[in-house]
């Protein structure tokens, strides 16, 4: 009877052993998964003869279970040889390995990180329960539903590493099949013992057994098909899960990408829409048609409104123009002819806003009364929906030099005339306050709607008080330019454009304003507490009298 | 207040029929130095009849609303002669037409407002 001695160097290890003809054989296992050497093992299927393998110094990483199957086995006929060499070498990797039956059975097992982390099994593990009491009959299927079942009981990574070992032995290792199967089935028994409870433990073993005992005395072909078959349809449950995962894993990818291209496609037409409008605007506007009579109340802006802050952004801009050619036209000192164009020419843009103003008024005047249009500074000394122009005279009549007695008369009277139409058309629209809280506040409800009406009459009459302001604001400009000379004249609207201009910047300075005058708001505010604090008690004090 | 309204009472009574309503105009503007029609409930009237007081003028007002028979009529024609929606105020200074506040705005600011009330012997000064 032969036997087998076993040695075990660093990584590698191999096993002498002579068989029934008395041929010395060896069978070397390294870290690399070869699972023997040329030595000759090829048909050593059915044919070996047994041996008689002293596992006491080696088996002592076994179960108690296993060791004690394998001892029994030692005196049955079959063919334990290539068993026993799969369990030696299981047991040297083991022996290499630190921890034992922690999650990474074999050294073999850990050389195949191709396969996901996280694969679950779930579906398996019904399948291996209904399996898991039979004996015999499903073959090397029923092993690999019971060692999936024990993988997803402590860990999913060691089954894949199995199956993969199987695969490849598949592909690999043709002629040393059995020995393959042997030692996959000797890796499942492992992993089997590895497992938590102790029942199924048993009852795999048996099943292993069985299995063994099934698989040893079947002829190869037989087990190359069944473990074939086994491996494949392993590989099969494992691919049928993993394509169908794929397949819906592509068929979301696919759904998200049409979602995505029909948004784009739904931005693309609303900007190509965006520009037409912006274009027939442009158009419209250019044609001079403007929508007045549409009335008030769209939304937070009408749409007169939105029209008359365009044109006025417009206007300003023109502003800026007429302004530059005012300065570059004193300074280079133009003939008067050609100056008075220039004067002219800004004369007539201030006509043009006051008569988009006009239009304005009649479909939205709170709009210009409230002077949304203009900067907050200008908005703050705001006189029914524009300048004031006797302030603007008292503005100028300091910046003008040299002057002649004429025309400081002229300014005089203009000043004088202009404060007292200020004055009526300011009384006239204190008249139409009073008269609308007259309607809407005093005396009962009687009549709800008919008050309504009434009070709807009278704001009607805004838009006349607005238009018969910028009619004042008109004349005074137009009087100046005939008070004055050209040259005068010049520079008097250069004046005046740099004051609007100035109280714009001004107003955009204040609303960008810096956070530590915001700070030192805060300090005031503290000031005024104490100032409050120390108020409280001389009232206090004086209470007391 | 400082201007006078006539009461309609006393030109009902002399008048056996109406006349043209343009001629009647025509006979009240020329009635005083500042002739101003209006409407008791409109505020531009009570502006343009504050712009001449202020100015120590002191104006003809006919309030076209306390008319009960000829106001209708006035009114009409007024807008006809204006051409405007508006009736009133309309300003007649001399007996001469001078306009709506456009106007008696327009010719107070280019100063020849004062010269034609001192004209007509509305103004002393």
């Amino acid at each position: 009877m032969a036997f087998i001695s076993a040695t075990c160097p660093d990584s590698s290890f191999f096993l002498e052993y002579k068989d029934e003809n008395g041929l010395l054989r060896k069978s070397c296992m390294a870290a690399s998964h070869r699972v023997v050497g040329d030595t000759g093992l090829s048909d050593s299927g059915p044919s070996s003869s047994n041996h008689h393998v002293p596992y006491a110094t080696v088996l002592h990483g076994i179960n108690a279970p296993s060791t004690s199957f394998l001892r029994n086995q030692e005196g049955s006929t079959f063919d334990f040889g290539e068993l026993e060499e799969a369990i030696a070498r299981q047991v040297r990797n083991e022996e290499a390995q630190a921890p034992l039956f922690t999650g990474r059975p074999a050294a073999t097992l850990e050389m195949f990180p191709s396969w996901p982390m996280r694969y679950h099994q779930t579906p398996r593990v019904g399948s291996s329960k209904s399996a898991g009491g039979e004996s015999t009959d499903s073959g090397s299927q029923v092993n690999t539903t019971t060692l999936t079942s024990k993988g997803d009981q402590t860990q999913v990574e060691p089954e894949s590493p199995i199956s993969k070992l199987a695969s490849s032995s598949n592909h690999h290792h043709h002629q040393h099949q059995a020995l393959d199967q042997n030692h996959l089935q000797f890796q499942q028994q492992l992993q089997q013992d590895m497992a938590i409870s102790d029942t199924t433990r048993a009852t795999t073993v048996a099943t292993g057994a069985a299995e063994a005992s099934k698989g040893q005395s079947a002829p190869k072909p037989n087990h190359e098909k069944r473990k074939g078959a086994g491996s494949t349809s392993e590989n099969r449950q494992l691919d049928a899960k993993t394509l169908r995962r794929l397949a819906q894993n592509r068929e979301a990818a696919r759904k998200s990408r049409l979602r995505k291209k029909a948004y784009v496609q739904q931005l693309e037409s609303s900007r190509i829409k965006l520009t037409q409008l912006e274009q027939d605007l442009q158009r419209a506007r250019a044609q001079g048609l403007l929508m007045g009579g549409c009335g008030g109340g769209f939304g937070n802006i009408s749409s007169a409104a939105a029209i008359f802050d365009m044109e006025y952004a417009r206007w300003l801009e023109d502003d800026h123009r007429h302004m530059s050619e005012l300065r570059t036209g004193l300074q280079a000192h133009l003939s008067d002819n050609d100056l008075r164009i220039v004067v002219d020419g800004y004369i007539s843009h201030y006509d043009e806003i006051f008569q988009l103003k006009g239009v304005a008024a009649k479909s939205d005047v709170f709009h210009l009364i409230t002077g949304l249009w203009a900067s907050q500074a200008e908005r703050c000394f705001l006189w029914m929906g524009g300048f004031r122009p006797s302030d603007l005279i008292k503005m100028l009549t300091q910046q003008l030099d040299p002057i002649t007695e004429q025309q400081v008369m002229g300014i005089c009277s203009l000043q004088h005339s202009s404060q007292q139409a200020e004055e009526a058309l300011t009384q006239g629209l204190d008249q139409l306050h009073q008269s609308l809280i007259d309607t809407i506040a005093g005396g009962p409800v009687i009549d709800g709607m008919q008050q309504m009406a009434v009070a709807l009459g009278k704001l009607t009459n805004l838009d006349g008080f607005v238009r018969q302001a910028d009619n004042l604001r008109q004349q005074t400009l137009h009087q100046l330019r005939r008070i004055l000379t050209v040259r005068q004249a010049a520079r008097c609207f250069l004046v005046i454009g740099e004051y609007y201009g100035r109280l714009r910047a001004l107003s955009s300075l204040w609303a960008s304003r810096p956070r530590e005058s915001m700070m030192s708001d805060d300090n005031s505010c503290q000031t005024t507490t104490d100032l409050q604090m120390v108020h409280q008690p001389s009232q206090n004090h004086f209470s007391s009298f | 207040m400082h201007y006078q309204t006539e009461s309609w009472g006393s030109y009902m009574v002399t008048r056996s029929s109406y006349s043209d309503p343009l001629e009647r105009i025509e006979r009240m503007a020329s009635e005083s130095a500042v002739v101003i029609f209006s409407v008791s409930t409109c505020c531009m009237c009570h502006a343009i009849k504050r712009l001449f007081c202020g100015m120590g003028v002191n104006p003809t007002v006919y309030e076209l609303d306390e008319d009960p028979r000829g106001g209708k009529d006035l009114e009409r024609a007024l807008m006809r002669l204006m051409g405007t929606s508006n009736a009133v105020p309309v300003v007649f200074i001399g007996g001469k037409l001078v306009g709506t506040m456009d106007r008696v705005m327009a010719s107070h600011i280019n100063g020849s407002l004062v010269p034609l009330l001192k004209q007509a012997g509305a103004l002393w000064l």
